[in-house]
């Protein structure tokens, strides 16, 4: 469609970008009707086609953001799924990280938002403030039900509710290192360690890694690594994400030239989207441009790399699997069918709950933010799955892990921890 | 653009917006009326993005009584009104005006009931038509009319607009698919027209409410016909070295007695748009493709396809390529069903909606291409030939005035040229705002008066929609 | 006996409304004459479509043909069944049913909105009206719709005059859709059913994938009646297959096993099956010469037994059910009965009864149509005032 910008608005990159992405849309309002924040709310201000509009009106602008625009932006989930539906090819995903961007740097949100939004971005990339902060969580549950009361404190109750009741220990089995492979090497590839994964479920990157060693890969988890900047980029503290960026790009080339890497292999998809979009993220930075590119084409989900290694057919296990395609995965990704082929050959009948495309809710640190919207896609997807009856939950995201875990008994896997267990690993202890 | 001119915003509305805002939000629950500036923008426009204008405020009503009181208020205070579902009109059939409440129906979009011994199903006015067949198809149903943007336009935007779809042919456009409905009209009177019986009694008001672009009410609930899936479709391409030698094929299968359930044409242009979007596998080394689907039993579609094909190498034919599987099948769909969209990945452009008779396409498409290219643009043609309803895509550089002012000259002389070949002006898109200014083209002055007066009949101040389908000069006064 | 007027042309035609305009008198547009059995109100003046007469244009390629309204329903049906082609909605003719003379036009056909058993899969009449030309209450000749099969230009008028049983205007030319007539037919019988049984065979079959064409019960008072006597012992339960030979062949196989397990399942040819559609059209065991009333009554497809069953217990009638149930014909003993029918309508989830045949004075005293909810019947006024303001075209639909 029309844009209006004038020749210096369209100097500044980001602005250019946007604008081309902008000139994509024809406005045909497909989007609207997969944006799970739309199907909920009924406003077109909360759907893909509104957000654009709103951003485009202020760009074109050159406006500060307002709290009417922070508001529908922040609703956004950034789950992708109008880049899958989007048949005039709108890069949606950078659209909204550029607003992101504005609003970080226009707007001054009010006291009790900006408090949350500081304390998520300086605990949950930390693996051990993160683990005090869950300690501290134990205490403060009986808490839940008064915070909620009070709307501006609704997130710390949200955070509650989120927190496990026990943490599980630590595993030596993923800690930084070598890890040999089986018998003779097939290759070798450098796994993500993450920040918030391995502490609520270290058990996922323990299994991938005795899966893949097994298999004949050498897996290294090199020191250094840091959080792959995601969260801190969806609330569009954009140089705080590139730092992370920089320094995991610096990590992982390291290890390319001390023995060379097939892949950057990643357990959770919503680092991996962002992982893939490094090179994008640095284009404008020449120190980085082309490592970070290089990266990017590296970054492999664990069930993109493990469909490389050709696993044989096993026998039928006699046990169902709803599997529950992140938004990362589906969208962010475009990783549909690997997860889903793997589970199959591993021996699991698979089952796609309705309405699929939608998003559970988590997105990163969603579930905290905005908890009203997130908990109605919850009800919705646990609705949706349950309906298949199945015996296990897969998925490929520790954010909706956590999040499904909370509304529904079935037991909830990664898809790897169900792989593992298939090929001769350790059958997962929730399944005991 | 800018040829197009809107009513002007009526004065003792603009300067009561305050009023009427408080108002509005004393008659709707919270979260249901839009009425910052900033908030208003995203919704000045449809999917004919051509023409904006803003909203006085934008009402998103949950249920009847509050549309009837919403309406009943812009009644008693002289507001227009400009009805809205999805707003994916492609004529700027929801485009608003300055003195307008939207009434936006999104936040309506249950399925009330399935009746599958009666075949019916009634839903909100908001429930998107892919949503219906979506319900019913574990049972084996559907709800036949598809518009391609069935995704996510509402039934309620359909019955506006009279929508029909490439699966037209065989099962008929919504008017031919609808029982009832809830219309509330603009004194804010609830009335149901129609039901699950077949005839309804008295004049056909619902025949005229179906297609009447929102000026006649605002329907708020539907019942509509479900049909049992066929045992099997199949799509089936055929590629031809000509766009005129597939027209001639078109005309050619149905006049010899076989009417498949769908048959599509996408020009190269058109292919290689929706091929990149939707890697469907069609053809590329082809001019002009047409897609036909056919139904029924094996047997059946192998009969059909026969008799289709022997016509087609009659045509020249150059490539027959029939769908493999349920996927291929399902990805020829996507392509054709996202043929709009898609392409916006190469340019801007407008849509045109005349329909012809089916004898003309060859000789209508020839003259396209000619007016096309006299304005020095290009065109993309993607259509149902089957009942002669073309769709030329005119692309064009929207950041451009003068390519834009093109364009659009270029789409009204493409509609001239369908209306004199014994056509008319939309098959299924809807006169809007965008081809109001041609009525005169198709319909002499007291063809139009005849249509008004129906129009007054139903809202005698002409506060719905007030600045669509009729040109503005020669109304009758309100 | 009043004046009747023939006008020979359109322009005619418009001269004499506007005449008839200036000395405000009524007039009533009558076709072939087939349903007028409530006569002409005093003081009324008929204007009939006689003399409009012709088929204007054929198309057989585009499948669409535009015709004259006058023109006889025969002179329609013989010119399609040169090409193979048919009228989709298969129109009725009433005159044995109603006792009436007169030759059916059509434009009648499409004033009446008359439709047969196809129905319910094909559309009515107005389903396949594409355009009209008419001249209205103020004398002025309108045109609406076209000839193509898809128009969504401006209001949809060619919907209103269909069925408007000549309140809105004088229809002078109507353009239509039209179909291929089917390779072959063949009907499957399932035989001994009672009514509501057969309600739920007829709804699993056209719940199949088999494209059922036609579906009615016929209870046992009125099977004998049908196909010389051909249909099997019992009521029988009809379900009308067509298309291509081999297709059909393919369908009745799969619906009889289907059927099985409602009853005994036997089938009729082509020609019986021919002969069986028509008389159920047509309405064949009514055509008694008798003025006991006859009604047509319309509800959803599983409402129709309950309905009759309900009217059962209070009052005297035999009925049979076209589609899938959905059109109760209903022949009372004496009285109308409108009242009571009228009540169970309603009752069993709503639709509407019209009143075809009766003794004139009871015709006279009845609501023909169904009486509309008074925000519905302000509404059909007001419509009916934009074409004829002055309320010259008298008719029993419109207040």
């Amino acid at each position: 469609m029309q844009t209006n910008f004038t020749a210096e608005q369209l100097a500044d990159p980001h602005v250019a970008t946007s604008e081309k992405i902008l000139r994509k849309c024809v406005h045909c309002g497909f989007c609207t009707a997969t944006c799970p924040t739309y199907v909920t709310l009924g406003n077109e201000l909360d759907s893909p086609r509104g957000r654009i509009y709103l951003i485009k009106d202020m760009l074109e602008n050159g406006r500060p953001a307002d709290a009417e625009v922070v508001t529908h932006i922040d609703r956004c989930l950034s789950c992708l799924s109008c880049t899958t539906t989007c048949p005039s090819g709108v890069d949606y995903m950078h659209l909204v990280d550029h607003a992101r961007m504005h609003i970080e740097a226009t707007y001054r949100r009010p006291f009790w938002n900006r408090l949350t939004r500081n304390i998520l971005a300086a605990v949950l990339p930390y693996p051990g403030r993160f683990r005090l902060a869950l300690k501290a969580a134990a205490l403060g549950r009986p808490f839940a039900g008064v915070l909620k009361r009070f709307k501006p404190l609704e997130p710390f109750g949200a955070m509650l509710d989120l927190a496990p009741r026990s943490l599980p220990k630590a595993s030596g089995d993923a800690g930084p290192g070598t890890h040999p492979a089986a018998g003779p090497r097939r290759g070798r590839v450098a796994i993500l360690s993450g920040c918030a994964q391995p502490v609520l479920k270290p058990e996922i990157n323990a299994a991938t890694i005795r899966l893949l060693t097994r298999l004949g890969v050498e897996v290294v988890a090199p020191t250094g690594e840091v959080c792959c900047g995601s969260l801190v980029h969806h609330m569009g503290r954009e140089e705080q994400a590139l730092e992370a960026a920089r320094r995991n790009v610096d990590v992982w080339l390291g290890e390319i030239e001390k023995g060379g890497l097939d892949a950057i292999i990643i357990t959770a998809s919503g680092c991996g989207t962002t992982i893939k979009d490094y090179g994008f993220m640095l284009r404008l930075d020449p120190a980085y441009a082309d490592k970070a590119a290089r990266v990017s084409a590296l970054a492999k989900d664990i069930t993109e790399y493990l469909t490389t290694l050709d696993l044989p057919q096993q026998e039928a296990r006699g046990l169902t699997v709803a599997y529950h395609s992140a938004c990362s995965m589906q969208h962010g990704q475009k990783i549909t069918m690997a997860p889903k082929v793997l589970l199959k050959k591993a021996g699991f009948a698979v089952r796609d709950p309705a309405e699929g495309h939608l998003c559970c809710g988590s997105a990163g640190t969603y579930n905290i933010l905005q908890p009203e919207i997130s908990g109605k896609l919850k009800a919705r997807k646990v609705r949706n799955i349950e309906a298949t009856k199945p015996d296990i939950i897969a998925t490929g995201n520790i954010g909706c892990i956590t999040q499904i875990a909370t509304g529904t008994a079935i037991p909830i896997l990664h898809t790897v921890e169900l792989i593992d267990w298939a090929y001769g690993g350790t059958k997962p202890a929730v399944l005991s | 653009m800018d040829q197009i001119g809107f009513l002007e915003p009526r004065p003792a509305v603009l300067s009561r917006r305050r009023e009427i805002v408080a108002d509005l939000l004393d008659l709707l629950p919270e979260g249901c009326l839009v009425h910052e500036p900033r908030e208003l923008v995203p919704f000045e426009t449809d999917a004919f993005v051509s023409y904006r204008r803003l909203p006085l405020a934008v009402a998103l009503p949950e249920t009847t009584a509050q549309v009837a009181a919403v309406l009943k208020y812009c009644h008693r205070y002289g507001v227009p009104v400009v009805p809205r579902g999805a707003g994916t009109s492609l004529s700027g059939g929801a485009i608003p005006q300055e003195d307008a409440v939207v009434v936006g129906l999104s936040k309506m979009a249950r399925i009330l009931e399935v009746d599958f011994a009666n075949r019916t199903a009634t839903v909100q006015a908001g429930v998107t038509n892919l949503a219906i067949s979506d319900a019913v198809s574990a049972d084996g149903y559907f709800y036949a009319p598809d518009p391609s943007s069935q995704l996510a336009c509402t039934i309620g935007g359909n019955i506006g607009m009279n929508s029909g779809g490439a699966h037209c042919l065989k099962y008929g456009v919504t008017t031919n698919n609808l029982l009832g409905v809830k219309l509330v009209l603009i004194d804010g009177t609830i009335v149901e027209l129609g039901g699950k019986a077949l005839d309804a009694g008295g004049l056909d008001l619902l025949g005229v409410v179906c297609g009447g672009e929102g000026q006649l009410g605002i329907v708020t609930e539907a019942t509509v016909r479900l049909i049992a899936r066929p045992e099997g479709a199949r799509p089936v391409l055929f590629g031809f070295d000509t766009s005129e030698a597939a027209g001639a094929c078109v005309a050619d299968v149905i006049g010899s007695g076989i009417i498949p359930v769908a048959i599509e044409f996408m020009d190269k242009p058109a292919i290689e748009i929706c091929e990149a979007f939707a890697k469907a596998g069609y053809p590329m080394d082809v001019e002009a493709l047409l897609i036909v689907e056919v139904e029924g039993s094996e047997a059946e579609m192998e009969a059909m396809l026969a008799g289709i094909i022997e016509i087609a190498r009659r045509h020249g034919v150059k490539v027959v390529k029939e769908s493999q599987s349920a996927t291929e099948a399902a990805l020829i769909w996507k392509g054709r069903k996202s043929a709009f969209g898609a392409t916006g990945r190469i340019a801007d452009y407008i849509c045109m909606d005349g329909t012809v008779p089916l004898g003309q396409l060859p000789f209508v498409l020839r003259g396209t291409a000619e007016i096309v290219e006299k304005y020095g643009l290009r065109v993309a043609n993607v259509f149902h030939a089957g009942d002669g309803n073309m769709h030329p895509l005119i692309l064009f550089n929207a950041n451009d005035p003068e390519d834009a002012a093109r364009a659009e000259a270029a789409g009204n002389d493409i509609l001239r040229l369908c209306v004199d070949a014994g056509g008319c002006l939309t098959g299924e898109h809807g006169v809007g705002i965008e081809k109001r200014d041609l009525m005169r083209h198709q319909y002499a002055d007291v063809d139009l008066a005849q249509q008004m007066a129906v129009r007054a009949a139903f809202d005698p101040q002409w506060l719905l929609n007030p600045s669509k389908v009729f040109p503005l000069e020669g109304r009758p006064a309100a | 006996m009043t004046p009747v007027h023939e006008p020979l042309s359109e322009e005619a035609a418009a001269r004499l409304v506007q005449v008839a305009a200036l000395s405000r008198t009524p007039l009533a547009i009558r076709g072939g004459g087939t349903r007028s059995l409530a006569g002409v109100p005093e003081g009324a003046e008929t204007l009939s479509t006689r003399g409009l007469a012709g088929i204007v244009a054929y198309n057989p390629a585009e499948m669409t043909m535009t015709a004259r309204a006058g023109t006889p329903l025969e002179v329609v049906e013989a010119a399609l069944a040169e090409k193979r082609q048919m009228l989709a909605f298969e129109p009725c003719d009433l005159r044995g049913a109603l006792g009436s003379s007169g030759i059916p036009t059509i434009g009648g056909v499409f004033a009446a909105n008359a439709s047969g058993p196809r129905r319910f899969v094909a559309g009515a009449a107005r389903d396949s009206l594409l355009g009209v030309r008419f001249v209205n209450g103020r004398g002025e000749v309108v045109k609406a719709g076209g000839r193509v099969m898809k128009n969504v230009t401006g209001l949809d008028l060619a919907k209103l005059l269909a069925g408007s049983h000549g309140a809105l205007a004088l229809m002078t030319e109507v353009t239509f859709r039209l179909l291929p007539v089917p390779e072959t037919a063949a009907t499957i019988v399932v035989s001994g059913l009672n009514d509501a049984e057969a309600a739920a065979a007829m709804a699993t079959a056209v719940s199949m994938s088999v494209e059922v064409s036609g579906a009615a019960h016929l209870p046992e008072s009125v099977r004998g009646r049908f196909a010389g006597g051909a249909l099997p012992d019992g009521a029988a339960t009809v379900l009308r297959l067509e298309g291509l030979a081999a297709s059909v062949a393919v369908r009745s196989e799969k619906l009889t096993a289907a059927m099985a397990r409602f009853g005994a399942v036997t089938r009729l040819d082509a020609e019986t099956t021919g002969r069986l559609w028509r008389e159920i059209r047509d309405v064949a065991p009514y055509a008694d010469g008798t003025p006991r009333p006859l009604w047509r009554v319309s509800v959803a497809p599983t409402a129709g037994h309950q309905l009759v069953a309900a009217l059962r217990l209070e009052a005297g009638v035999d009925a049979f059910y076209d589609w899938q149930g959905g059109l109760v014909w209903l022949r009372m003993e004496a009285d109308p009965e409108a009242a009571l029918l009228r009540r169970y309508v309603k009752a069993v989830g709503g639709g509407h009864a019209t009143l075809l045949r009766a003794r004139p004075e009871v015709l006279a005293a009845t609501d023909t149509f169904e009486p509309q909810p008074d925000a519905v019947a302000a509404l059909s006024a007001r419509v009916k005032a934009s074409f004829d303001p002055a309320g010259l075209f008298v008719s029993r639909i419109v207040g």
